[in-house]
């Protein structure tokens, strides 16, 4: 069943790259050159023309009915990315992979990538991109960074951070497994990226959908100068598909990592069960993890002040109704409208180029450097800890803040090893470490390069 | 040869990519390892404190105010573990679907005679 899973997933990606090459690549060279020679695109297009007497009344009807459809707009680029939507979607339906993101993210591909009439920049405020849409106003809360807070805020309602209490060392993980981050953002500036862009691409290190839609939405938007005058890429779409897509792929990318860098009795380590935590650590838990890591870091205020009132209103115990929205309806409005913008927006003239490609590329690496970084810092606090005090390194993975994905991971893969050892309650203290330490690495980069 | 040209570009990069990893990097770990020995040993301290203090007041050893405070009491476990017996073992939601309501055999019934129709009140 994973096999099956994960030939789709390869067939999906070498399906997209041939496609681009047979498809885009030469029309994109050809409208180049003829950008070049001085010839418009559209000039070739028949062109609406309201005032056009010669024409006989019901063929000009007819005529500029078709150039208002989208089979007469409609380019290669459309059809793989209406492929690409239809993928999506039939992967959720069909082996439940994350169907919350994958439905919304496959219709918002599909609805983005119905081709519109926009011949001479005309805009007939239906397109995400078209100004004065509905489409174009939903995206706004992508483009400001106004959703991802909100999705903090129901992560922060839902999540029980007693494991990280009963051993908070367990929070170093959450740490390590950030050097993903930065290592990928390297990564992105050998390859030609602005610093801007390269800051939001590292992210997707951090496995966080939500934090890699806030960052790109502040430093790759399309909108930004760099120092010497021209604007950054618009890379929203590319970074948040591939976060997302890699977030689904946790159970696929991590396992072999994590044999590989463990040995057998490395992976047969039982932790110490975790104690009981009191209501009162409970609280003050994200009022002080609120106040400390954000007078460290500024800069990650929008998420992680989000992530722990939620958090405040889960624990205090007096505000149920509150908690209970924050956890359902809110972050369930708030998936919708983000899973079908961030689809929307990846339209295909925005979408299919080269650099799509290469953050594809780039995010692989970032999540594996992030579970190599997790797993081998879990190894290296082993060598300081005394006997039958020591971690079980299969739950180093856990450090990439795809919750509760990658602690499922280390579950799986502690079980596998030894049918009695449980290590779910283990691995959920780095994956919220996780959280919090992608936050805090997202506020660093917006602090240098917003 | 192909890691010795990423290598030269590497050390091409401007400076400032280097000081956003390393400051990253750093910040990132000084942040979660403050709430660490926040947690670790401040917090721990501080609760400590309080046990000891409740203890004192009580006339208690501190190690049983601990349990008192975080161990249910048994009248309290057996009430969860009644309820939970009773959710799981009394659902009847799946039924027979038999219908059983029996035929009457009798031909009369006060029920259907005309006598008690309301028009003749």
């Amino acid at each position: 069943m994973a096999k099956r899973k994960t030939w789709t997933i390869l067939a999906l990606l070498v399906i997209t790259s041939l496609a681009w090459l047979a498809f885009v690549k030469p029309e994109h060279d050809r409208q180049k050159a003829q950008t070049e020679t001085g010839i418009e695109a559209s000039a070739a297009l028949p062109q609406y023309q309201p005032d056009n007497q010669t024409e006989e009344g019901f063929l000009a009807g007819l005529r500029q009915f078709w150039a208002f459809t989208g089979f007469r707009n409609v380019t290669s680029g459309h059809l793989i990315m209406i492929l690409v939507g239809l993928i999506f979607i039939y992967l959720a339906i069909r082996y439940e992979y994350e169907p919350l993101l994958l439905v919304p993210i496959g219709t918002g591909i599909l609805i983005g990538n119905i081709p519109i009439f926009s011949d001479g920049g005309m805009n007939l405020q239906v397109g995400i991109y078209q100004q004065g849409s509905v489409l174009n106003y939903l995206y706004f809360g992508v483009l400001k960074g106004v959703y991802p807070p909100l999705i903090f805020l129901g992560i922060g309602a839902m999540t029980d951070f007693s494991s990280l209490i009963s051993n908070p060392r367990l929070l170093l993980l959450g740490a390590a497994a950030q050097v993903g981050i930065f290592i990928t953002f390297i990564g992105a500036l050998l390859l030609g990226f602005a610093p801007p862009e390269a800051g939001a691409i590292g992210i997707i290190g951090g496995a966080d959908g939500p934090t890699a839609i806030f960052i790109s939405s502040r430093l790759a938007n399309g909108m930004n100068l760099l120092a010497d005058g021209t604007p950054v890429k618009n890379l929203i779409g590319p970074i948040a598909i591939a976060a997302y897509s890699y977030m689904a792929l946790v159970p696929v990318i991590q396992p072999p990592i994590m044999r590989l860098l463990t040995n057998r009795k490395e992976r047969l380590i039982r932790m110490k069960p975790p104690r009981a935590v009191t209501k009162t650590e409970k609280i003050l838990f994200p009022i002080f993890g609120l106040l400390l890591t954000c007078f460290i870091s500024p800069s990650a205020l929008p998420l992680l002040g989000m992530l722990f009132f939620g958090n405040i209103l889960k624990e205090s115990g007096v505000t149920k109704r509150l908690a209970e929205t924050a956890r359902t309806s809110l972050i369930d409005i708030v998936n919708i409208m983000i899973g079908l913008t961030v689809g929307a927006s990846t339209q295909a003239d925005v979408f299919l180029t080269k650099e799509s490609i290469l953050i594809f590329a780039l995010g692989a690496a970032a999540f594996a450097i992030a579970t190599t970084a997790g797993v081998l810092f879990a190894k290296t606090m082993n060598i300081f800890l005394p006997e039958g005090d020591k971690i079980n390194p299969l739950i180093g993975n856990s450090g990439v803040s795809a919750v509760p994905d990658s602690a499922r991971v280390s579950e799986v893969e502690g079980l596998k090893a030894d049918k009695t050892n449980h290590l779910l309650m283990h691995a959920m203290g780095p994956n919220v470490a996780g959280v919090i330490g992608s936050a805090i690495a997202a506020g660093i980069m917006l602090s240098y390069l917003g | 040869m192909h890691t010795l040209l990423l290598a030269g570009a590497a050390a091409g990069l401007d400076p400032l990519a280097w000081t956003i990893v390393v400051v990253g990097i750093s910040i990132v770990f000084l942040s979660l390892l403050v709430v660490y020995f926040f947690f670790r040993y401040i917090l721990t301290y501080i609760l400590n404190f309080k046990l000891k203090s409740f203890a004192r007041k009580k006339g208690i050893d501190p190690a049983e105010a601990q349990t008192a405070r975080t161990i249910q009491s048994g009248e309290v476990n057996a009430a969860i573990a009644m309820a939970l017996y009773q959710y799981f073992n009394e659902l009847h939601d799946v039924e027979s679907g038999v219908i059983t309501i029996k035929r009457v055999s009798r031909n009369y019934s006060p029920w259907s005679s005309k006598l008690y129709n309301m028009n003749n009140l």
